[in-house]
């Protein structure tokens, strides 16, 4: 049995502890808001947080996260209640067919919650490791800058939701 | 308006395909020779006008695209459409995408179908008279109930206005289920529009950005079963034999059996689906296909370009005269490579069937072909086939071929259960169907003066639309049985080789300047690998050709690419238009040192397009630092989400144009997943500037038209960086 923590929620699983964290989220706990793209550790679409770093789950093996605390992107926001970053990216209208963007949006608040206010190589280096075939890049990159440009608040958000 | 009971819907909907007025009003049911019934939800007392709309009595709009959203912001677009003339903001509607029903034909392909830059050029009067329509009876029953006159009365956000007075769109449906409509109501002019040409926001930018958009992927129904399908390496090949012992043993497996294009391997989650499915040992039988490697396709496709027995397309004037008589000629030939469209989306379907009924859930570009596949392969009426449309993760045109639809049929069937299907990223790299390589020859003549006078252009290499064709057919003509589609297939094969050319094959090559004396050639080779539609189409290799040729003519009279390009597009004045404005800008950039401006311009999908690439080369690496690009793609429906379709285009277009490129070895695809067939990222990632130029014009196509030119727009500023003429695909310095 491996325990470990869902979007602030203790669960625990039985499954073959080499079955990779995404199909355990997707297909157990049925969350489908993170994605499969690749598999293979290469595009991004299936990152999560994993104690609060993001990780390429198609490739982390359940057996890697026992004990330790998952966020995926239901976790961060809804609808009703978005994070800043998720804001962003309607009001900058960056998702396009949008299947990469729980995968962009997990690996931007990662590294906002890292570095409120990265300089624009500092945001292109950290999001290389996600893909996005429909060519988003230019508004995910504008996005992340208006949610840094208010680096204090989004830094104070973090620490009250335990992100840091 | 003609109310002759059978023939009236008829005509309405003959008066839809061509534009004019549709369905509002109208009865669906009593008909003889009843349509069927609208796939619609059933909401208590909701008000179901026409095929689009429905009003909730909660005053909820609710509105079904009839267009399958892959990113392109169809879904934004024409909800823009209907409720500029409904009088309801996009953003306020209750959005669902439509199932299968005769009436979410495009009325640009007689089909329900989604591609070909279409949708918004071809819903564009007619879902404004939609929701003109429909407005109109709203005030009609508005004016009934109140007892006022209906110039008495504006409408504002779904409510009807009277004097200070706001009422609800719902408080008349009831009296508006009773009224039908005379004559179509008028549409606004331009110049009242509130919502289109807007800075709208997307309708599905947030359950995108929350991960609470549905894809097919995330569809999941009660006893579901994963299925994953071990894969021929070579196209074509059967299972000569299969060991699936040590699969079966293996933990959630429930079934493995042979289908039409492998072994299938059912179990409880995809994940052991997938290891199992690697245990599997099949031989293939052995195919001519092994015998090719990507070099014979070069050396088969220049052998056919060579021996010049092709099919010819249009021919004006007498290029072998004009050839004589030129000033310059000039000859060169470029090369484009087999590509996979990879959408983020592996391909994926879940399908259910239960006694004589059968649920489709994936996001599909051709849904018009769910109902016939499925009933032919499920074997039961296509009427009782209900597909239930998903967002669409990424399509580009893979999503129009429904290969693991049919599957995912067959391995229900086979399974008793319902099935996912899903597509690892290996088979989706791997098995196609694919855009063709392809090899491409112009020979081209200038007088003195740098007109153009004569252009000779041939291409080799498999056409694109007969594959497509095949698949669709046992869809769309269920009363043919499987010997005649065979037979009918072959058929359209045989005379695309023969005898005339497969227009998506050479569209591009030869239409946008004005050479009086033009020859297009076509020579089929096809490998017996599939093909499909891949964003912009044969435009995706034939503007790399061309515009690489319309630079090196326009060296070749000592010209200037842009004043070349003007000169010599008089006949294409639109195209003409948006050369002039680019040049306006190229001339004011003011590059850094080492950085090389590369210009192209193309017309497609009815839209006119240039690209200035701002490009480098540093320690031999191509790398490019910006893109503009100016469009005139008619009225601007929403302005952003032209933007972001071109952005799109451009960086689509520029992973092939750096990286892209399949190989063949043994006949089988070497390349398997991202790490060998890389996609541009975000540090790679120039930035882009749009610029819209309108000339007046209805909508015309912008999902496709940014992508073609940024090959040759990249290869013409590398020639200027480094003197290298490159004229493969993708960009490789010597
Ligand atoms: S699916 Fe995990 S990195 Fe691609
Ligand atoms: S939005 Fe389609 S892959 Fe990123």
């Amino acid at each position: 049995m491996i325990q470990f923590t869902l979007n602030g929620r203790a669960v625990q699983t039985d499954v073959d502890p080499n079955t990779p964290l995404l199909w355990v989220v997707r297909d157990h706990f049925k969350l489908k808001g993170s994605k499969f793209g690749c598999g293979a550790g290469l595009c991004g679409a299936c990152t999560m947080h994993v104690d609060g770093a993001a990780m390429k789950t198609c490739v982390t093996p359940i057996a890697a996260v026992a004990d330790k605390s998952i966020i995926t992107i239901e976790g961060l926001g809804t609808p009703d209640d978005l994070h800043p970053l998720q804001a962003a990216w309607h009001e900058h209208a960056v998702p396009q067919c949008g299947y990469c963007q729980s995968g962009q949006i997990m690996a931007a608040a990662a590294l906002l919650d890292a570095n409120p206010n990265p300089s624009s190589d500092e945001i292109d280096a950290a999001m290389s490791g996600n893909i996005c075939r429909c060519g988003c890049y230019p508004r995910i990159k504008r996005a992340i800058q208006a949610v840094s440009e208010n680096a204090l608040a989004y830094d104070a958000m973090a620490q009250t939701e335990g992100r840091k | 308006m003609n109310t002759i009971n059978v023939s009236r819907r008829r005509l309405l909907q003959a008066s839809a395909v061509t534009g004019g007025g549709l369905v509002v009003g109208l009865g669906f049911t009593g008909c003889s020779g009843a349509p069927a019934p609208l796939p619609v939800t059933s909401t208590e007392g909701a008000w179901t006008p026409n095929a689009f709309l429905q009003v909730l009595p909660d005053n909820t709009i609710r509105f079904y695209t009839a267009r399958s959203e892959m990113g392109q912001g169809v879904t934004t677009g024409l909800a823009t459409l209907v409720g500029e003339e409904l009088d309801v903001d996009p953003l306020d509607m209750d959005i669902r995408l439509a199932g299968v029903h005769e009436d979410y034909v495009n009325p640009a392909f007689g089909m329900q179908g989604t591609g070909g830059s279409s949708s918004i050029r071809a819903h564009y009067m007619q879902l404004r008279q939609v929701g003109a329509n429909t407005r109109g009876l709203i005030l009609e029953a508005a004016a009934t109930d109140l007892g006022v006159s209906a110039s008495a009365l504006s409408t504002g956000n779904g409510f009807v206005l009277h004097g200070d007075k706001r009422y609800p769109y719902a408080a008349f449906v009831e009296t508006a289920q009773s009224l039908s409509i005379e004559a179509d109501a008028p549409l606004k002019p331009a110049s009242q529009f509130q919502y289109i040409g807007q800075e709208t926001k997307r309708v599905d930018a947030i359950a995108k950005a929350t991960g609470t958009a549905e894809f097919g992927l995330d569809v999941d129904v009660p006893d579901m079963h994963y299925a994953v399908v071990v894969r021929t390496p070579v196209a074509g090949a059967k299972a000569l034999s299969v060991n699936a012992e040590s699969a079966k043993a293996m933990p959630g497996v429930i079934n493995v059996f042979e289908v039409s294009t492998g072994v299938a391997v059912v179990a409880e989650t995809f994940w052991q689906a997938k290891q199992a499915a690697a245990k599997v040992v099949v031989r293939w039988e052995s195919m001519p296909l092994e015998a090719v490697d990507t070099a014979t396709l070069r050396r088969d496709y220049a052998a056919a370009l060579n021996a010049g027995d092709g099919v010819e397309g249009p021919v004006e004037g007498d290029i072998d005269e004009a050839l004589q008589s030129a000033a310059k000629i000039h000859e060169a030939e470029y090369w484009a490579p087999l590509l996979s469209h990879s959408p983020m989306e592996p391909m994926n379907a879940t399908v259910r069937i239960e006694s004589d009924q059968a649920d489709v859930w994936t996001g599909i570009q051709f849904p018009s072909a769910v109902p016939g596949l499925v009933s032919r392969i499920a074997d039961i009426p296509t009427e009782n086939v209900r597909f239930h449309q998903t967002y669409l993760g990424g399509g580009f045109g893979r999503r129009g071929s429904p290969s693991h639809i049919i599957e995912a049929t067959e391995i229900a069937k086979v399974a008793g259960k319902p099935i996912q299907l899903v597509w690892t990223r290996e088979d989706d790299i791997q098995q196609g169907p694919f855009r063709p390589a392809s090899l491409m020859r112009i020979k081209a003549g200038v007088d003195a003066d740098g007109n153009l006078i004569a252009w000779d252009a041939a291409r080799a290499g498999a056409d694109i639309s007969p594959d497509t064709f095949r698949s669709l057919l046992p869809a769309l003509y269920s009363w043919m049985g499987d010997g005649m589609i065979e037979g009918v297939a072959n058929l359209s094969e045989w005379y695309f080789e023969k005898f005339a050319t497969d227009e998506s094959s050479t569209e591009g090559l030869f239409e946008d300047y004005d050479h009086p004396n033009t020859r297009v050639t076509h020579m089929t080779v096809d490998h017996e690998l599939p093909m499909t539609f891949w964003r912009s189409v044969g435009h995706s290799y034939t503007a790399f050709a061309k515009e690489s040729m319309i630079d090196e003519m326009a060296e070749a009279a000592g010209m200037d690419e842009v004043a070349f390009r003007l000169q010599n597009t008089q006949n294409t004045p639109r195209l003409n238009n948006v050369i002039q404005v680019a040049g306006e800008h190229m001339a004011k950039m003011n590059p850094p040192e080492g950085h090389h401006l590369g210009f192209a311009a193309h017309h497609s999908f009815y839209t006119d397009v240039a690209e200035i690439a701002e490009v480098s080369v540093e320690n031999g690496k191509i790398r490019v630092h910006k893109v503009t690009c100016v469009l005139d793609c008619g009225q601007a429906v929403n302005p952003d989400i032209v933007r972001s379709q071109i952005e799109g285009g451009v960086i689509y277009g520029l992973t092939a144009t750096l990286y892209g490129g399949l190989n063949l070895e043994r006949g089988a695809i070497k390349e398997s997943n991202f790490h060998d067939y890389p996609m541009l990222r975000m540090n790679e990632s120039p930035e882009i500037e749009v610029v819209i130029v309108n000339s007046g014009t209805k909508p015309t196509g912008v999902g496709e038209p940014g992508l073609p030119p940024i090959a040759p727009a990249v290869a013409n500023a590398v020639y200027k960086a480094t003197g290298q003429r490159l004229r493969s695909l993708p960009l490789q310095l010597a």
